[in-house]
């Protein structure tokens, strides 16, 4: 991955532009733009399963749909034995679709693992099946979904205080967004994600070189799946309500042109492409109507077909790791 | 017994109709190795041929006759404007024509508004089948699939275009330099698969909800018969539509619709996970 010259300053500053919004943008706007970060955390666990490791997931919004629903199954106090809490609810959502990520990625990608096309159309049927089972269990709600989602909250018993103010909330929003993103470029950076792009880049010769190619890919689709919960479940405690079209293929298509808008190989560019697009949305499509999404339709079309990095991908994207950058390895 | 004759009726014509939706996707699937996420959209755009059609007073037959032709057009400009960029980057063509599908469905919401149009049957009659009455249209439709599938099938594998057709996907350079033509091939190809498309959307307009939704509907079960079948053949194509339609109409005449598609797309995972070439193993390594 070439640089941009200034990647690492944009980055600083997006972050520093970002955690100053309060100071000029309404409360209401406020409120909107913690949901749309939440969104943001989504992207940015698409990116790293399709950008760095070359798997394009057509069902992403199972896995936040999973952590939704989980978180509020468990703060609602739905699920006996586990308490409401907050903190354990988010667990949950981190947990349980990290969980169903592993499985399925095992089941998926061991031994003759699925081709990149194939792994697309299977995870969209996923989508589907998903959508449907959800609509239809009433256990969790059916077709209506669960309603009166508690939002955040802190302390316990008696001296539980639930957080509704929009410039806190957001702040914690924001912190847990800033958390993922180092996390997950982290892990990026680490030697692992040199060996996640070593898939993306050629799984013959990678599995040639003795890496267990499914293992990574598993790996990768366990960790993004996680990261996906959890926005999905930082999501819920903001906009109150849960349902299926959480799970399914409507939303794993937004995350899609988000993330390819955006530009899939960095984080921090899948990150605002689906804040751009969303705060647009909000923006225009009243105006737009039909429009909107005929116009979203083109411009996704138009930067697939010329711009693959996406729009932001070159401005925000960061120099190699150093041990990567060293001028000639000696080697052995 | 004519239950079991109904059901079987009623999975044949399943079976057929979703035939004729795949046969478009799986010549762009198999032999041009692009992934077509708009096909729905140009099933879709066939049936509101009809519905185009009949509203300016033309009858059915005419716009069963158009829709191909108008679809064919549209493939041969999607093809210039789009996919023709993205030939070599196999996995963009599947978001390409991903985002080629959200825009088609949008541009027919603005046409024709968010709600329902109703075509009308052509052929209301019903007739007997061995003490079962059955509607013509639906035998019509069977016909029809049947025709499409062995039109395609002696095109590709007994005509010399279709042997061209086939050297140009087989070994692309070498065709060039033997002096074909490939860009005017991937052209006739594209378009090729998208007149089919429109002509399963005319064919199904009349017993179908014509919406902007329903395209999708189609789509994963199209997919699902080509992953199972095998892309490699069009035998494969036959195989996998007949097990999806099939279990589709058993199950859901024991159970209901919506168990029907959560059991048989969750089958067809299990069969694509234990055959990724498809049963019939298709030829080609991906």
């Amino acid at each position: 991955m070439k640089s941009a010259p200034a990647g690492f300053e944009l980055t600083v500053a997006v972050w520093l532009l970002l955690a100053a919004c309060p100071l000029t943008v309404s409360e209401w706007r406020i409120s909107q733009l913690s949901q749309i970060t939440s969104y943001g955390i989504f992207a940015m666990s698409l990116a790293f399963l399709w950008g760095q490791t070359g798997l394009l997931c057509f069902g992403h919004a199972i896995f936040f749909g999973v952590g939704a629903y989980a978180m509020a199954l468990i703060t609602k106090g739905l699920l006996p034995g586990v308490g409401d809490s907050t903190v354990t609810g988010l667990l949950a959502a981190t947990l349980l679709p990290g969980l169903v990520a592993l499985i399925a990625g095992t089941l998926v990608f061991r031994g003759r693992s699925l081709s990149g096309a194939y792994f697309a159309i299977v995870t969209l049927a996923a989508a589907a099946i998903a959508e449907r089972a959800a609509s239809h269990w009433s256990l969790i709600g059916g077709f209506n979904g669960l309603l009166d989602v508690p939002p955040l909250r802190y302390g316990v018993g008696a001296n539980r205080v639930e957080l509704l103010a929009p410039v806190p909330v957001y702040y914690v929003v924001l912190g847990a967004a800033g958390a993922m993103y180092g996390l997950l470029l982290w892990l990026e950076r680490s030697p692992l994600g040199t060996a996640l792009r070593a898939v993306r880049d050629n799984e013959q010769r990678t599995s040639y070189f003795g890496f267990d190619v499914s293992v990574y890919k598993t790996l990768s689709l366990a960790l993004s799946g996680g990261v996906a919960g959890f926005a999905g479940g930082l999501f819920v405690t903001q906009f109150g309500f849960v349902s299926p079209a959480l799970i399914g293929v409507p939303l794993s298509t937004e995350v899609l042109i988000w993330t390819a808008l955006g530009g899939r190989e960095v984080l921090l560019a899948a990150f605002l492409g689906a804040l751009a697009v969303r705060s647009v949305e909000s923006v225009l499509s009243e105006a737009l109507g039909y429009y909107w999404l005929l116009a979203l339709g083109v411009l996704f079309v138009a930067s697939v077909v010329i711009f693959p990095r996406g729009l932001l991908g070159r401005l925000l994207a960061l120099s190699l790791p150093r041990r990567m950058a060293a001028p000639a390895d000696p080697g052995p | 017994m004519a239950q079991a004759l109904l059901v079987a009726l009623d999975a044949s014509n399943f079976m057929l109709a979703l035939l004729l939706v795949t046969l478009g996707l799986v010549i762009l699937f198999g032999l041009m190795n692009v992934i077509n996420m708009a096909h729905g959209e140009m099933f879709l755009l066939g049936a509101y041929a009809v519905v185009l059609v009949q509203r300016y007073g033309g009858s059915f037959w005419l716009a069963l006759a158009l829709a191909p032709l108008a679809l064919g057009v549209i493939g041969l400009v999607i093809e210039e404007v789009v996919i023709r960029h993205v030939y070599h980057r196999f996995i963009d063509t599947i978001l390409a024509t991903w985002g080629l599908s959200i825009s088609l469905k949008q541009a027919v919401i603005i046409a024709f508004g968010p709600t329902a149009q109703q075509v009308h049957n052509p052929l209301p009659q019903t007739v007997e089948i061995l003490g079962t009455l059955y509607p013509v249209y639906r035998l019509f439709i069977m016909a029809v699939a049947v025709l499409a599938a062995a039109g395609t099938f002696l095109l590709f594998y007994q005509t010399s275009l279709g042997l061209v057709a086939r050297a140009v996907i087989a070994n692309r350079p070498m065709a060039g330099s033997l002096g074909l033509n490939t860009r005017r091939m991937d052209r006739m190809t594209f378009a090729f698969g998208a007149a089919l498309a429109g002509l399963a959307g005319a064919v199904m307009a009349p017993l179908m909800s014509v919406d902007p939704q329903m395209g999708v509907g189609f789509l994963i079960p199209a997919f699902l018969s080509i992953l199972v079948g095998g892309t490699g053949t069009l035998l494969g194509t036959l195989l996998g539509t007949t097990l999806i339609a099939g279990a589709g109409t058993v199950v859901s005449s024991i159970w209901s619709q919506i168990t029907a598609q959560i059991v048989v797309f969750a089958l067809a995972i299990v069969v694509i996970r234990l055959f990724p070439q498809g049963l019939t193993g298709g030829s080609q390594e991906r």
